[in-house]
């Protein structure tokens, strides 16, 4: 810990900070935690990233040499926080079982998984949580891309097969989409990068109904 | 047609009886699909319902026309896809017959017993080397066996060096299709042997060394290949060394293993490993162009791979260069790859360039409009120097020693048949059709070039000078547009195999009129496809006879050759054009099919004795070009193990027909080599596998009951993990419900597998739904990143958070792969800010940390998860590195449990949808869902109103719009016909 961590602050009240519990101390994931502030605190997670979020630590390594560990702290947990994170570091390469049984509780207990990947990628995930912790899902509701262009080519490139040249050879040839979809087999046959496959991907997105009622 | 050899007759023997369970491993080019059809053949009858299954797209059709071309005509090969209704489906099974059908379907078919499985009298499975556990065909067997203990299985495969990898690979795929029986015909199995070596073989081998250039080359890429291969292995101490030989890199499969290796690592390796592992694969390719391209087309890919090489996407210098483009021998490979097309002198020779009337500078200024060229070499020979020659650049143009011997062997060919015309009895077998075979479709398309302008009064080696002009001249051109718009797709050239980006013209005028041109366009390209048609082939494109060129003939000749040269003309003009350059400019132009009467008028006149055929390698479906055509004369371009034994088998079809065989190798090169050595490659599978049958352990198929045995549970509650050996046995068989989507994946099949009852149902909610209150909606990762930027996944959760106690996420992993999400975004951005926080803030103030800037591609998966979770805290997540983690997860998950409700779970938020239970076409659900106006609520109800998508594109705004709402109308119809009236 060469940069030191400013000594336990108790008053976890400003809000704008990730508090973070004295039993996190020497871990090295807070190196990775970047761009948001932390203190110390006293609370019953690890790391509380919000105000109604609690997240809780767990390295797979040590969660093999302590398997009880992660049980008494969830237990410790009790129903507070309204979301409650596990976050695990998956370092250690037999993963499947460890996740399983952890997936298994984690349902009963009505807490969420995280699996981060490295101390880089856990890190980011702390300091995301806390800096999303009043943004509008937005984000993620709607589609991202506007311009034409791109979403063209997401429509296009949903068909099996089509990849980004593709969608630019068809919109070259034929114009708009519209004549994409009046588009032959033969025409479509002729284009370069079209195989056998491809067009017929092509033509069943674009021909065959949605739905047949059986 | 096709007559069955006596070896073909002996496997029929052995395979027939539907009482045995049996699987095929053929040698490749044995006539496998004839195998398969005969044997259909000898099912078919409506008393039996037979199944295909597990056939490509293009078998589909190819093995319907073989049954049909065999006499089962009536009703002969059905094929069922999704499209065919439920109703009309149940129809056909119980008809019987030979049924073609999708496994995805056929599992869900026979889950909802829509299929009488215990009335099938059997399943034939094609490519049985892809079975694994993980595939639905297994799923398929497993089902039918579950209930059908009479029914057949026959399952065949081609390529034995498929089963080679892995402990026991015959064993799985055996114990896979629940097979006990295996038949193991390689070429050298006596039945095939004598059936086939009964008379010698008339092949002409025709070994051909490189020019000294190609040589050094050769050479060099070799080196730089063993210096890469060392380099690989020393950046990396985990790698089986083993398979890790120059040799085996010269085959593609050697990117697969050395993939399979680093696969559980890939996100760690470093750039420069995955850099050293792609260099091998550009070196591989390398290796094959050398032989294969033209100088100028090999020169112009060295130089797209320079300049792909030190300049990255961004247009910035590349910080990881491929090492061995720094080595000597790299400078061996661009430095000789150059003089092979021209060479470059500081003072001009011959200081004014003959400056030919028609040609000058305007000339260069008129390339772009490729009008055609004036050359006439002839006589002039070197000397001559066409003015568009850049004055510093003395042509060299080496030429493809194999196209002299291809002209060679040509002319041969004619002599030979001028001489049995002459001599021998007025009917003899066989067309006197020259077949060429080539392995690319490219190499075809060069090969037809070559021929139709070739120069026969030339010197050696210098007999395709005129095309290699032109083909120098497009370079030129090639080469300054690249310099005007830098960087702009500078890869083109090498990629898409498009003749046309060589755009020589071959007819004499560049006069000719733009309309005239158009015209002759698009002749050409009707003549092509109908070629296309007539060949009945998946990869004829250049199935298109080239006119011969018999120019040595003895005057005697005079009658053939001037009608050559009328046909010639006239066949040029349709020609022509179609090579105009730059098909990316010059918008494609689809001729209307109107004019097809006219197309006996070029090609109707060229007799069949006087066509040279050239065609690339392709599947068993080379076996009916063969036996269509009946040539005399083949001349293989390249080697290929398998087109010799279907020559093989093609001739001993034919008994009286004398067949030669000119076999083309260029000596001492790793065309040569890697020919030996897939001979050897599979000559040695077929060892493995017949050493592996006779060491097998062969599994005994316990019996599983109806829906799900309960033995396995029993035992599995017996174990010694609880103390004490808790016993509980439920009466309810675990039961999961499985979207009907969701059959693509293999996760219901290893569910299955684990003894759920799996039960097919179209959900609204969710993909499985495993108790009454936990739904999962699975997504692999492409899946999870588009879902996020299409918003789609949010709804997901909405809903399934609405109607479910517990929505659940399952982000699956594939197996083998890294088990890591960073292998998604390479770039790690979030760990990019290196420094300390304070110094961070102070830096980014005023444009706070790229999560809060909406430049939404900067948002990394994983913020996007963390956002997922904070919009739904009642959201679980699965983490699964693969589908046998998931199907134990959900296994635990569903533990003590009550079971699902399948009423409930299709009713649950499908109020509005009239459709639910129909037959889903996916991909046109995923199309209309990307369009804009279309959101996940109202995609239902615009599936209720309109059929397909060309129906909605057909719309007008107002019936858009009164589908969609005023704004959301206005903008889709806007994005369908943004363009149209260009």
């Amino acid at each position: 810990m060469s940069a030191a961590p400013p000594p336990p602050v108790v008053i976890p009240g400003s809000g704008n900070n990730i508090i973070v519990s004295p039993t996190q101390k020497g871990n090295p994931v807070l190196e990775c935690i970047r761009n948001v502030g932390r203190e110390f605190g006293d609370i019953l997670a690890d790391y509380q990233v919000g105000r109604t979020t609690g997240l809780l630590w767990l390295s797979l390594r040590y969660h093999r040499l302590h398997p009880e560990y992660i049980h008494k702290r969830i237990e410790k947990l009790g129903h507070s926080y309204n979301l409650r994170i596990l976050l695990v570091l998956c370092d250690v390469t037999e993963h499947r079982d460890s996740i399983r049984e952890l997936t298994k509780s984690c349902l009963v207990n009505n807490i969420t998984i995280i699996v981060a990947f490295s101390l880089d990628e856990a890190g980011h995930y702390i300091a995301t949580f806390k800096q999303f912790e009043h943004k509008s899902p937005d984000l993620i509701k709607e589609r991202t891309e506007k311009d034409y262009h791109s979403v063209l080519r997401t429509a296009l490139t949903s068909i099996s097969k089509v990849n980004k040249t593709d969608v630019e050879t068809l919109r070259s040839s034929f114009g708009s989409f519209a004549k994409i979809s009046h588009a032959t087999s033969d025409q479509l046959q002729n284009l370069p990068g079209f195989g056998q496959v491809k067009v017929k991907n092509v033509k069943n997105a674009f021909d065959k109904p949605f739905r047949n009622n059986a | 047609m096709s007559t069955l050899l006596p070896f073909h007759k002996t496997i029929l023997a052995e395979i027939h009886d539907p009482a045995t369970n049996d699987l095929v491993v053929l040698a490749r080019g044995l006539g496998l699909r004839r195998l398969v059809c005969s044997l259909m053949k000898i099912y078919d009858s409506p008393k039996n319902l037979v199944l295909l299954i597990n056939a490509s797209p293009e078998e589909e059709t190819a093995f319907g026309e073989e049954l049909g071309i065999m006499g089962c005509r009536r009703p002969g090969l059905r094929v069922v896809g999704y499209e065919t209704p439920r109703q009309e489906r149940q129809a056909l099974y119980k008809g019987g017959g030979l049924i073609m059908v999708t496994s995805r379907i056929l599992v869900v078919d026979m889950l909802q017993a829509d299929l009488p499985t215990e009335l099938v009298s059997g399943i034939v499975v094609l490519h049985a080397e892809k079975v694994t556990p993980l595939v639905l065909e297994a799923f398929v067997i497993r089902l039918f066996r579950e209930k059908n203990k009479d029914g057949f299985v026959k399952a065949f495969t081609d390529q034995p060096e498929h089963i080679t990898s892995g402990l026991s690979p015959l064993k799985n795929i055996m114990k896979e299709l629940q097979i006990r029986n295996v038949h193991i015909y390689p070429r050298f199995h006596e039945a095939i042997k004598k059936s086939l070596e009964r008379r010698r073989a008339d092949v002409v081998e025709l070994s051909q060394e490189m020019t000294e250039s190609m040589a050094e080359i050769h050479h060099a890429i070799i080196q730089c290949m063993t210096g890469t291969l060392s380099e690989l292995k020393r950046s990396n101490t985990t790698l089986d060394l083993e398979e890790l030989t120059v040799e085996n890199a010269y085959f593609k499969s050697f990117n697969v293993v050395v993939r399979r290796q680093l696969d559980p690592v890939w996100h760690k390796v470093g750039p420069k490993t995955k850099q050293l592992v792609n260099d091998l694969g550009t070196l591989r390719n390398l290796l094959y162009y050398l032989l294969t391209y033209d100088p100028l087309q090999f020169h112009a890919y060295l130089e797209t791979l320079k300049e792909a090489n030190t300049v990255n996407q961004a247009g910035n210098a590349k910080q990881h260069q491929s090492p061995w483009m720094l080595t000597d021998a790299a400078h061996i490979i661009f430095d000789n790859a150059r003089r092979r097309c021209y060479t470059t002198s500081s003072t001009s020779r011959e200081a004014p360039p003959v400056i030919d009337l028609v040609d000058d500078d305007d000339a260069w200024d008129a390339l772009n409009e490729a009008e055609g060229i004036k050359v006439d070499t002839k006589g002039k020979g070197r000397a001559y120097r066409p003015g568009w020659l850049p004055s510093t650049m003395d042509p060299v143009l080496e030429e493809l020693p194999k196209w002299d011997l291809l002209t060679e062997v040509i002319q041969e060919i004619e002599e030979e048949i001028i001489r049995q015309e002459s001599t021998k009895k007025p009917v003899a077998l066989g067309s006197n059709t020259i077949l060429i075979m080539a392995s690319s479709t490219r190499t075809c398309n060069l090969l037809t070039d070559f021929l139709s302008s070739h120069d026969d009064t030339a010197k050696k080696g210098s007999k395709g000078r005129r095309m290699m002009l032109q083909k120098l001249r497009v370079y030129l051109w090639w080469k300054g547009k690249q310099r005007k718009e830098e960087g702009k797709s500078p890869t083109y050239m090498p990629g898409s195999s498009k003749r046309s980006e060589y755009g020589p013209s071959k007819n004499g005028d560049s006069g000719i009129s733009e309309a005239l041109q158009r015209k002759d366009r698009e002749k050409a390209e009707r003549n092509q496809s109908r070629r296309r048609i007539r060949g009945g082939a998946p990869t004829t494109k250049s199935d298109r006879p080239a006119p011969s060129t018999s120019a040595n003939v003895q005057p005697a000749e005079e009658d053939p050759f001037a009608e050559f040269w009328a046909t010639q003309a006239a066949s040029d003009a349709t020609l022509t054009p179609f090579d105009i350059t730059g098909v990316n400019e010059t918008l494609l132009d689809f001729g209307s099919q109107s004019l097809e009467s006219e197309f006996n008028d070029h090609y109707g006149l060229i007799p069949p004795e006087q066509t040279i055929i050239v065609r690339a390698y392709s599947d068993d479906s080379d076996d009916r070009v063969l036996a269509e055509l009946q040539p005399r004369f083949i001349v293989m371009y390249e080697p290929n193990m398998e087109f010799i034994r279907r020559v093989e088998v093609y001739r001993s079809a034919h008994p009286g027909l004398g067949v030669r065989v000119y076999h083309m190798v260029y000596g001492n090169s790793c065309e040569e080599h890697k020919y030996l050595a897939g001979i050897r490659k599979e000559k040695n599978s077929f060892e493995r596998l017949i050493k592996e049958r006779g060491s097998m352990l062969l599994p005994i198929y316990e019996d599983r009951r109806d829906g799900s045995g309960r033995n396995e549970d029993t035992i599995k509650t017996i174990s010694s993990r609880y103390a004490g050996g808790r016993r509980e046995l439920n009466t309810e068989p675990s039961k999961v419900i499985v979207d009907m989507r969701e059959f693509r994946s293999t996760l219901p099949s290893l569910l299955h597998a684990a003894n759920n009852l799996v039960i097919p149902a179209t959900l609204t909610v969710g993909d499985y739904i495993l108790t009454p209150d936990i739904c999962v909606e699975r997504k692999s990762l492409a899946d999870l990143i588009s879902s996020f930027t299409s918003g789609r996944l949010y709804t997901q959760c909405e809903l399934m958070s609405v109607h479910y106690k517990y929505p659940v996420l399952l982000i699956e992993f594939e197996e083998d792969k890294a088990f890591s999400l960073e292998i998604v975004s390479d770039m790690k951005s979030y760990a990019k800010p290196s420094g300390k926080y304070p110094a961070k803030k102070a830096q980014g103030g005023p444009n706070p940390p790229n999560s809060n800037t909406p430049a939404y591609s900067n948002v990394s998966l994983q913020s996007k998860l963390v956002l997922l979770t904070l919009s739904f805290p009642r959201l679980r997540i699965i983490w699964s590195s693969s589908p046998f983690a998931t199907s134990e997860i959900f296994g635990d998950l569903k533990k003590d449990r009550p079971e699902p409700d399948p009423t409930k779970a299709i009713a649950t938020g499908a109020d509005d949808d009239p459709d639910a239970g129909a037959g889903v076409n996916t991909a046109a659900e995923e199309l209309l869902r990307c369009l804009p106006g279309i959101t996940p609520k109202n995609v239902k109800y615009v599936m209720s109103r309109v059929r397909n998508v060309r129906e909605l594109c057909e719309m007008s705004l107002e019936r858009v719009q009164d589908i969609l709402g005023v704004e959301p109308g206005k903008a889709c119809w806007e994005f369908i016909h943004k363009g149209d009236t260009k």
